[in-house]
């Protein structure tokens, strides 16, 4: 029975359209936290950024009637969260998981207060379809059968999310800074003794993830769902977690694994009838995570000096 | 410290001292997220300046009368506070061994969920026989859940940090899976059956009424007082969580293991076996508040999609880190909380000020412990004031780089150090170092030039 379903599902190509839709609501916060703990930071506040993102983007597309200015917004609230972390984290040297456990609290409280203030309980209204994020038809590209759906019917922030994904590998591989970065979450001393700025490489990074976190925020907000509910990024952002984990801190495996885990989501929508329940899927790309920390399928490592606060001085 | 040539008297105003200074920080860190909480209220509200600030000052009359102002509101606070001692303990203990439980939220959702199978499915069992195996059914589903995560650190190496993550979202969409599927009500979806009543909690002024009452003054209208005898089993885990951690061999070794894992090794305490027992155990506490709070609060019954949106598993760390991981703190803190969550629902019904208000507060407690803005604060003043002491929370508790439990009391400063010495400690050969601490520092270091 699941398997019927299954290979009926499979071949369509709303399945992988839709997969490839969550895999890039994924990557984004998963590269943020990349780069962040990269840098040698320990983010598990995706979820929060993104949940920030996603009502601060709602509201101020909805003053503003224009859903550019609505995306600015959803990645700067996402940064402000994140300058928060990066200022308990780095300044004052706060355990960087109980500040990410505040960021998600106060998320949460913050985005909730806000909604009951400004509607009372009632919740937004949807946003019309000129103020929500546009999908692309790329000519006639998007009529090659199947592949035209997959790939090129996608919204716009899947395609801006590929080239994130792009400039991510090379600015960490292929360039100045990414060495430094690398440098700073490896081994800040020795950075700081080449003359790197670890301070403020942590600061950028652990900003920059508030900006991916804030632009998947607007994309499920502005994009998929067109509304903002209370809490609506659901574990979203600790998917990401698990995705950036998966893949091991490097941009391409994280890519892969938010492939994986979209495909779960996808499937878990599409699945329903198949007598195996959504819910049971869902907790596929966590058990995967685990299985993969254990290292049945290649250890994961995270940077040496991660999640520890920089002493200017000690060895 | 010089205590034992102290006088008596000044050996009592030390230790008085001492129970101050304990208080200081953590009585601190309440003031400032209250006075920021009362900010965002006043940011919020429209108004004159004065206006603003009168609309604070009644939003925090109706919390602390919601949480507090009578008997009846008190006992939906204590109501609340079952569960959140419960799980505040498991975090706590985890914490004295350098460990970072953020699973309490699955460990009390698999804790319910298998009270609740029990409850359900024994359903024509006697209440005697039926309530103690669920709330040993629970206790030790937690314990499992909490095992796994002890078990995947001592002998693998995986991060407890992780792990829970990942093991609290399984947990979410597996106790889904049991209430929508196998479980589900037979005429109602997202939900099972009620629990049979002989295999759920009395309410304590029930139960008082029933048994000193019948020779003593009874309670006028028990149904009005929620709190169940739940509070009772929370009561003795606080007792339970004292005498394990100080009165006994194992919690002694818990707590060298938290403070310095190197001692620990050398002393030749079992670390992996500590390990997973005190996630054994921290799942334990998880499990039976899932046990209790199914079992002693309406709806008595296990509904979908909640657990996920339960703050307890969450608010624990706050308890515990707030309470700086005693169980005299932990009660203290779970107070607290649990009075800020029933006050903040009396808020927005009194003050029309949204109860989610109480989430700000709690974040902005942990952000001010995490922080240690008060020595932050006091490093600024002149020497002479200066206090200097160890963080409440070390830093590199849950660092993802040390494999071994963090020292409790290192100040921060000497993380990175630390690192380098069991780098250098794997390298010797140490034949008792028992985690892969030396294989993953040399192969991420290796990975900057592979890529």
């Amino acid at each position: 029975m699941f398997l019927q379903v299954l290979f009926r599902v499979l071949p369509s190509s709303d399945l992988w359209q839709s997969t490839l839709q969550f895999a890039a609501l994924l990557l984004l916060p998963a590269l943020g936290g990349v780069i962040s703990e990269r840098s040698g930071v320990v983010n598990i506040a995706m979820e929060g950024m993104m949940l920030t993102g996603a009502y601060a983007g709602v509201m101020t597309t909805l003053a503003t009637h224009n859903v550019i200015i609505g995306v600015a917004g959803a990645m700067i609230a996402g940064g402000l969260m994140a300058l928060v972390h990066a200022i308990v984290s780095i300044n004052f040297k706060a355990n960087q998981i109980v500040s990410g456990i505040a960021i998600n609290i106060a998320a949460l409280g913050l985005t909730n207060y806000l909604l009951f203030i400004q509607t009372g309980g009632q919740g937004v209204p949807s946003l019309k379809d000129a103020l929500r994020l546009p999908n692309l038809a790329w000519g006639p590209l998007a009529n090659i059968p199947f592949i035209g759906r997959v790939l090129f019917q996608q919204n716009i922030i899947f395609y801006v999310a590929v080239l994130i994904l792009l400039g991510i590998q090379f600015l960490l591989f292929r360039t100045n800074i990414g060495l430094r970065i690398r440098a700073v979450g490896e081994h800040p001393q020795a950075a700081d003794t080449a003359g790197v700025n670890v301070r403020l490489i942590r600061y950028l990074c652990v900003i920059g993830s508030g900006l991916l976190s804030g632009l998947a925020g607007a994309f499920l907000a502005l994009g998929i769902a067109g509304i903002f509910n209370s809490n609506m990024t659901a574990g979203f952002g600790f998917i990401a977690l698990a995705a950036m984990i998966f893949g091991k801190y490097t941009p391409w495996g994280t890519a892969g694994a938010c492939i994986i885990f979209g495909l779960g989501q996808a499937l878990s929508v599409r699945m329903q009838d198949s007598g195996i329940s959504a819910s049971l899927l869902s907790t596929l790309p966590y058990i995967l995570t685990i299985i993969a920390l254990v290292g049945l399928v290649g250890r994961t490592t995270p940077p040496a000096a991660d999640g520890i606060p920089y002493e200017p001085g000690t060895e | 410290m010089a205590v034992s040539t102290a006088s008596p008297t000044s050996n009592l105003i030390l230790r008085l001292r001492r129970f101050a200074q304990a208080f200081e920080r953590p009585l601190f860190a309440i003031v400032l997220a209250m006075v920021a909480g009362g900010i965002v209220i006043m940011i919020t509200t429209p108004g004159s300046p004065v206006d603003r600030f009168n609309e604070a000052l009644a939003a925090y009359q109706a919390l602390l009368s919601g949480a507090f102002g009578n008997a009846q509101n008190f006992s939906f606070t204590l109501t609340t506070m079952t569960p959140l001692i419960l799980a505040g303990l498991s975090v706590a203990i985890a914490f004295r061994a350098g460990l970072f439980n953020i699973g309490a939220a699955g460990q009390l959702a698999m804790g319910a969920m298998t009270t609740g199978i029990i409850g359900l499915e024994a359903s024509h069992w006697p209440g005697w026989l039926l309530i103690p195996t669920m709330l040993i059914g629970g206790t030790l589903a937690g314990a499992v859940w909490g095992g796994i995560v002890g078990l995947l650190k001592a002998w693998r190496g995986a991060h407890e940090v992780v792990t829970t993550i990942m093991l609290n979202w399984t947990a979410f969409y597996f106790t889904d899976f049991l209430i929508n599927g196998p479980f589900a009500a037979a005429h109602a979806t997202n939900q099972t059956n009620q629990l049979p009543p002989q295999g759920t909690l009395p309410h304590i002024a029930d139960f008082y009424n029933s048994t000193l009452g019948t020779f003593l003054p009874k309670i006028d209208q028990p149904a009005q007082y929620l709190v169940d005898v739940g509070l009772f089993f929370a009561l003795a885990a606080l007792v339970v969580y004292w005498f394990i951690v100080s009165r006994t061999t194992f919690g002694y070794e818990v707590r060298v293991l938290g403070q310095n894992p190197k001692a620990a090794r050398y002393a030749g305490i079992p670390i992996k076996r500590n390990i997973f027992a005190v996630m054994a155990i921290a799942g334990a506490f998880s499990g039976l508040a899932g046990a209790l709070q199914l079992m002693g609060q309406f709806p008595f019954q296990l509904i979908a999609n909640t657990f996920y949106l339960q703050p307890t598993g969450f608010d624990a760390i706050g308890v515990a880190l707030l309470g700086r991981t005693t169980a005299i703190g932990v009660l203290l803190a779970s107070l607290l909380f649990g009075g800020l969550r029933q006050g903040g629902t009396i808020m927005q019904l009194n003050a029309n000020v949204p109860g989610d208000l109480a989430y700000i507060i709690q974040a902005l407690v942990l952000f001010s412990i995490a922080s240690e803005f008060l020595p932050a604060i006091q490093r600024a003043l002149p020497k002479g004031l200066m206090s200097r002491r160890p963080p409440l929370v070390p830093a590199a508790i849950g660092a993802t780089v040390t494999d071994l439990p963090a020292k409790d009391n290192a100040s921060v400063e000497d993380g990175a150090k630390r690192a380098e010495m069991q780098k250098a400690d794997a390298v010797e050969g140490g034949a008792a170092q028992s985690l892969p601490t030396g294989e993953s520092s040399s192969s991420s270091s290796s990975r900057i030039e592979e890529d």
